[in-house]
């Protein structure tokens, strides 16, 4: 009896070290080297590309209605170790492929049609979608995909841009990667007011679910570069684009949330026409609300401290605070003007709030806004709104007076 | 094995657990598939920021149910639930209530195998059949439980501090798109709001009910009590700082459309410059011990229910409900069956760990205290 006891154990042992074998395996492994990664995609208004067109033409394709071209950069392993190989010819270290048709699924799926190392996206770093697009298309329509997918990240920066999408996607740098080289953009917001907080795919989701409009940073190409120049208007209804701000208007919005990191206010002196720069340090504002029966205002207040960065002015001295007080009041002007400024354009122009009044609101007067945030932006295009605005100069650098 | 009367089948000196130990069994119970949902359902329902005070009344709604049940376990020392219920209720109801019991921990198990291959299946493990996902899960827990309470004990230890250490990094990394905006109004639209929720809330803390048998186990049982508030605290913590950083991210009306609420907030940014960018598989590394300190109890509950009812060796019952198990975690056809088998589950425990304790203690109450002055 004790020999079967053993032959038992022994093919216990052997069973269990077969199990050992597939614990180092992998069920369903793709080996790196034989995928594609994408780094950025652009929609756009249906183009097919040239080669898409003589594929059209021999036939053969499925059904579908050219309406949406989507534009992927990709990395892929071929482009990757030429880049990475020293001495060799200098060329582009991405490639652009562009895919025709009205389901930004299916054509992601077309490109297994059309390459070897098929795409994967959970390294997508950036999306643009082209102004036509998203003045035709309801946003939520066209992210829907890529919010219900398991490998697209919802880290992805959303842009819009005024021209055609697939353009931002393109560079003339060599070595550069344009998905990259647009995500990197976003961080300098520490200099300037005309970058707006950064808007991934889930905090897009998150505003069109909220039904306000929004503001999304707009990116121009020219001549294979890029830039952010405003912003694209989406009004919070449709999901649809209405409309543009440009870069001073988005200062003057910076100023009314308060949310600039940095960034300046140039001004030009009353009496002598010279320039004056204001360098901001730090940006508060405070909105408050008053509801009185069925009329709603705003009070604005916002405060800056900064310094005097500079000064053309070829009398005056800065050692002097009647300098500086005069230098401040030129400034608050200017900054006072981008208010109006923007706030004309949202009232009239538009007559949507994009600078989060009505988030305000909500916070504040909760009652009053479950009343009229159903029409929150007719509401708003005809509230009165006061501000204030209150700049400090605390320094002025190394120079202080002029001879 | 060890044969004899009733009260000693399955407990034995060396099977005895401390107080910390049990607070960390009632912790590890506690926090399973509802810290990815609950930013969600918890949200469906109230509708307005104030979430997190929601979860804390749920919790504290929960601290006074698991106060009860401690209450009820402390009359009859040595003895579980299964042992002692029908000193209470007679032999056939007793019978009844404790395959119910049975019944829902299996329920519970299924749900939790299931979860977890959803989970894992979407995110990390795309391609990989669910059974493939579920069954080595299920080995290695039966693999556990073998060893009697101690040893689940013992594993629990070590995963909790792992948990909430890297639980807390997770949580904290999500600052960079935390808005404070979207947390405000405090109680904006009054305190009925918050109100409605505290049913969801209250079932995402269901675990404290094991304590119905763990006591038994307990070296020093006069520290249940202690044990089980410890051990609802500490989840209250990890929900309150889930919720407000989900809803932080995601605001009100973007946290109701989403399927794994907490899922999206750690994979909606990446940090640079840090040794990892990316933060989704810390946080599913601590999910997926977390399901499998859930799924173990269910498991090691059940199996000890059948045996103590039955007064049969606790290992044949082990093996044989691996099988009801899988086949319960393979019932929901959808991931919208999976979430309904969820909110039955909830309503079952509501009944069974909410109401029934309380019945059963006044019960006991009325019939006298000839237990206690029997030791």
């Amino acid at each position: 009896m004790k020999q079967t006891f053993n032959h038992f154990q022994f093919l216990l042992v052997l069973f269990s070290v077969f199990l050992l074998l597939p614990l180092a395996g992998c069920w369903s492994s793709h080996e790196i080297e034989e995928q594609s990664f994408g780094v950025g995609v652009a929609y756009d208004k249906g183009k097919e590309s040239l080669a898409e067109k003589e594929f059209d033409e021999q036939g053969e394709g499925y059904t579908k209605k050219n309406l949406i071209t989507s534009t992927y950069q990709l990395i892929t392993p071929q482009v990757a170790s030429s880049t990475t190989k020293q001495g060799g010819q200098q060329q582009k270290s991405y490639v652009n492929i562009s895919e025709t048709g009205d389901s930004p699924f299916q054509m992601l799926r077309e490109l297994s049609l059309r390459s070897d190392t098929p795409l994967t996206s959970p390294h997508m770093k950036v999306m643009v979608i082209s102004e036509a697009l998203a003045r035709a298309y309801s946003l939520e329509q066209l992210v829907d995909q890529t919010l219900r997918d398991n490998d697209f990240r919802p880290s992805c920066l959303v842009f819009i841009s005024k021209g055609r999408a697939s353009d931002t996607l393109e560079s003339k740098t060599v070595g550069e990667i344009p998905a990259f080289h647009l995500y990197g953009m976003i961080d300098n917001s520490y200099r300037t007011t005309r970058i707006l907080p950064p808007m991934p795919l889930i905090k897009l989701a998150s505003k069109i679910q909220t039904g306000s409009s929004f503001l999304m940073q707009n990116v121009l190409s020219a001549n294979g570069e890029i830039k952010f120049a405003g912003a694209g208007i989406i009004k919070g209804e449709t999901s649809k684009m209405i409309g543009f701000l440009n870069e001073e208007e988005l200062d003057g919005l910076a100023w009314i949330t308060g949310k600039g990191k940095g960034g300046l206010v140039k001004s030009f002196d009353k009496k002598t026409g010279q320039l004056i720069v204001y360098e901001i340090e730090s940006m508060k504002s405070h909105i408050q609300p008053h509801v009185k029966g069925d009329n709603i205002s705003f009070d604005v207040h916002i405060e800056s401290v900064g310094r005097l960065s500079e000064s053309w002015m070829t009398s005056g001295s800065a050692f002097n605070n009647q300098f500086l007080k005069n230098a401040q009041k030129t400034s608050e002007k200017k900054v006072k003007h981008l208010v109006t400024n923007v706030l004309e354009k949202m009232q009239t122009k538009y007559k949507v709030d994009v600078a989060g009044f009505g988030n305000q609101l909500r916070i504040k007067q909760p009652r009053t806004w479950m009343r009229v945030k159903e029409n929150w932006d007719q509401t708003f295009s005809e509230v009165p709104i006061n501000y204030d605005v209150k700049l400090t100069i605390k320094d002025y650098g190394a120079s202080g007076s002029k001879k | 094995m060890i044969k004899g009367s009733e009260s000693e089948v399955m407990i034995n000196s060396k099977d005895r657990i401390t107080t910390p130990q049990t607070a960390i069994v009632v912790i590890n119970f506690i926090l399973g598939t509802g810290i990815l949902t609950l930013p969600r359902t918890a949200a469906e329902q109230v509708k307005t920021p104030d979430v997190w005070l929601t979860v804390i009344l749920g919790g504290i709604v929960t601290m006074i149910a698991a106060i009860i049940m401690v209450k009820l376990s402390r009359k009859f020392p040595g003895k579980t639930f299964y042992q002692y219920s029908k000193e209470i209720t007679g032999k056939w109801l007793s019978k009844l209530i404790s395959l119910l019991m049975i019944g829902y921990f299996l329920l519970l198990g299924g749900f939790h195998a299931r979860s977890l291959a959803e989970v894992t299946g979407y995110l990390l493990l795309e391609g990989t059949p669910t059974w493939a996902i579920i069954m080595p899960f299920m080995w290695i827990s039966l693999y556990l439980i073998r060893g009697g309470i101690n040893p689940i004990a013992r594993l629990f230890e070590i995963i909790f501090p792992i948990t909430v250490i890297l639980f807390l990094l997770v949580a904290f990394m999500s600052i960079k798109i935390f808005e404070i905006d979207n947390l405000r109004p405090v109680l904006g639209s009054g305190v009925l709001p918050v109100l409605k929720g505290v049913k969801t809330t209250a079932l995402a803390f269901t675990g404290p009910e094991i304590m119905l048998i763990i006591l038994a186990f307990m070296k020093e049982p006069h520290k249940a009590g202690k044990a089980a508030l410890v051990g609802i605290t500490i989840p209250i913590f990890i929900y309150v700082i889930t919720v407000v950083m989900v809803i932080g991210a995601l605001s009100i009306d973007g946290v109701v459309i989403r399927t794994w609420p907490t899922l999206d907030l750690i994979r909606s940014f990446e940090l640079t410059g840090l040794i990892f960018e990316r933060f989704d598989s810390l946080l599913l590394v601590v999910w997926i011990m977390q399901m499998f300190a859930s799924f173990t109890i269910n498991h090691y509950a059940a199996s000890l229910g059948l045996s103590q009812l039955f007064q049969k060796n606790i290992h044949p019952f082990m093996y044989g409900l691996l099988p009801v198990i899988y086949l319960i975690s393979m019932i929901p056809k959808n991931i919208n069956d999976v979430f309904k088998l969820g909110d039955v589950i909830g309503n079952i425990a509501l009944v069974l760990f909410g109401f029934l304790p309380l019945l059963l203690l006044i019960i006991s109450k009325i019939k006298g205290v000839k237990y206690e002055t029997n030791l």
